[in-house]
């Protein structure tokens, strides 16, 4: 299950290679599938996706951690409860919501994907934080460790393969989400959907389609591989 | 805000039901493909990792880029939006139903042919009764997550509230762009909510007695 998806999304792209270069295109056609612009594309799309991966780890670790230490550790349900209630919003809602409030571009788009994709990664922190027995933790403080390594050495990695679980769900999200952000000029391959919708292309909406599910599929690969790759040597 | 919703109330009303009319039957067929192939997966145990494979996968693309694919077979609206609807929909059913199937205790099945009943009669009176709980769970997720799709599938004039948010998208600066946005994504919170309820009262009334917690 590890080395087929990328071989078999490698397979559907030299398909779509081929394809490019020997079909009959007309001329916006041809322009519309330029190489440069489908490259722009593709790395505006990976772009998104990363910057807010990025942005949702950095967000809801640490806040994952903070809800389960001390006082806070009661607003823990409640906070999961509001982030659950969010992700019933419509993404695309939200997406034109937050262009409409702030301005169109990459960064609001961002804005949108990480407040969409911060709670996979936060449910999945505090769950595999509070799944860490008890008794490592209180061994670890007999040994003399301070809370602060307590977490980092003994909490922390044990609850990485939980939390890793929620990244890559978070991955598959957020590169989902990425293909509306072509509808506030935050380009990605969305846009070649929505182009071959406004100039009534099929070639345009089945390549931007079909370019959009490769890179889904090999994101979510990668999360996987991430997940194996990032699990301690112990567990 | 108020003013706005008072002066389009039927329109919003009109557009609401639409919404709803079109993800509770996509949920309903979904419901009924799904539990038919969980039978089916069932029986044939090998089925059962390529079903995941599958289901894993088409839960990985995303609906815009299913959306896209459709049109040149489907065409411009409610058709595409409802197959998009009904395609996510069926996944998370099918992995719930297939863990239901599989977890009804192996002894109640030799139990209930004991007592003469037909493979079909078991299905009917035993297998699905116990797997429901479950089947319904997802059933549940699906209708969450077949709301927004829905919201994405207007782009391609597919019925609904959706429609409302690119209506704000399109007249941005106008008066009542935000209003519009604010419309279409708050009514579909609501109308998700409300099904959601609906769908909890639906296991109060049907999860057999037996098993009910």
């Amino acid at each position: 299950m590890l080395v087929l998806p990328p071989v078999l999304v490698g397979l559907v792209f030299a398909g779509f290679v081929v394809w490019r270069q020997t079909a009959d295109l007309d001329s916006v056609e041809s322009s519309q599938l330029a190489w440069p612009t489908i490259w722009r594309l593709i790395l505006q799309h990976v772009e998104l996706t990363f910057v807010a991966a990025l942005l949702v780890v950095a967000l809801a670790v640490p806040l994952g951690i903070a809800l389960t230490r001390g006082q806070l550790r009661r607003a823990a349900p409640l906070v999961v409860g509001i982030a659950n209630g969010g992700q019933a919003a419509p993404a695309v809602g939200l997406v034109v919501l937050l262009a409409l409030w702030l301005d169109f571009g990459f960064w609001t788009a961002v804005l949108a994907l990480v407040l969409y994709g911060i709670l996979p990664v936060l449910r999945n922190t505090i769950t595999g934080l509070q799944g860490v027995d008890p008794t490592l933790v209180e061994a670890g403080r007999g040994m003399g460790m301070s809370a602060a390594s307590v977490l980092l050495r003994i909490e922390l990695p044990l609850a990485v393969p939980v939390i890793m679980a929620g990244v890559r769900t978070a991955l598959v999200l957020l590169v989902g989400t990425a293909s509306l952000a072509t509808f506030i000029g935050a380009g990605g391959l969305g846009e070649m959907i929505t182009t071959g919708i406004s100039l009534f292309r099929f070639s345009l909406m089945v390549s931007g389609a079909l370019l959009i599910a490769l890179l889904a599929l090999l994101i979510e690969w990668l999360g996987r591989l991430l997940e194996l790759l990032t699990r301690p040597k112990g567990i | 805000m108020w003013q706005f919703i008072t002066d389009r109330s039927d329109q919003i009303v009109y557009n609401t039901l639409q919404h709803a009319n079109l993800v509770i039957q996509a949920v309903a067929l979904a419901t009924v493909i799904a539990v038919a192939l969980a039978v089916l997966i069932t029986r044939v145990p090998r089925l059962s990792g390529l079903a995941n494979a599958l289901s894993a996968i088409g839960l990985t693309i995303p609906s815009f880029a299913l959306v896209g694919l459709l049109l040149p077979l489907a065409g411009i609206g409610a058709t595409t939006a409802f197959i998009a609807v009904t395609f996510y929909a069926v996944l998370p059913i099918l992995r719930n139903a297939v863990v239901g199937l599989q977890g009804v205790d192996k002894t109640l099945l030799e139990s209930s042919r004991g007592l003469g009943m037909s493979e079909l009669t078991s299905l009917w009176r035993v297998r699905l009764p116990l797997a429901w709980p479950v089947i319904l769970a997802g059933v549940r997720t699906s209708m969450q997550m077949s709301m927004g799709i829905a919201a994405i599938a207007a782009y391609v004039l597919g019925p609904g509230l959706g429609g409302y948010i690119f209506t704000g998208l399109a007249q941005i600066g106008g008066a009542n762009a935000v209003n519009y946005a604010v419309v279409g994504t708050v009514g579909i919170v609501i109308v998700a909510l409300l099904a959601d309820l609906l769908l909890l009262l639906l296991g109060r009334l049907t999860i057999s007695k037996g098993i009910r917690a």
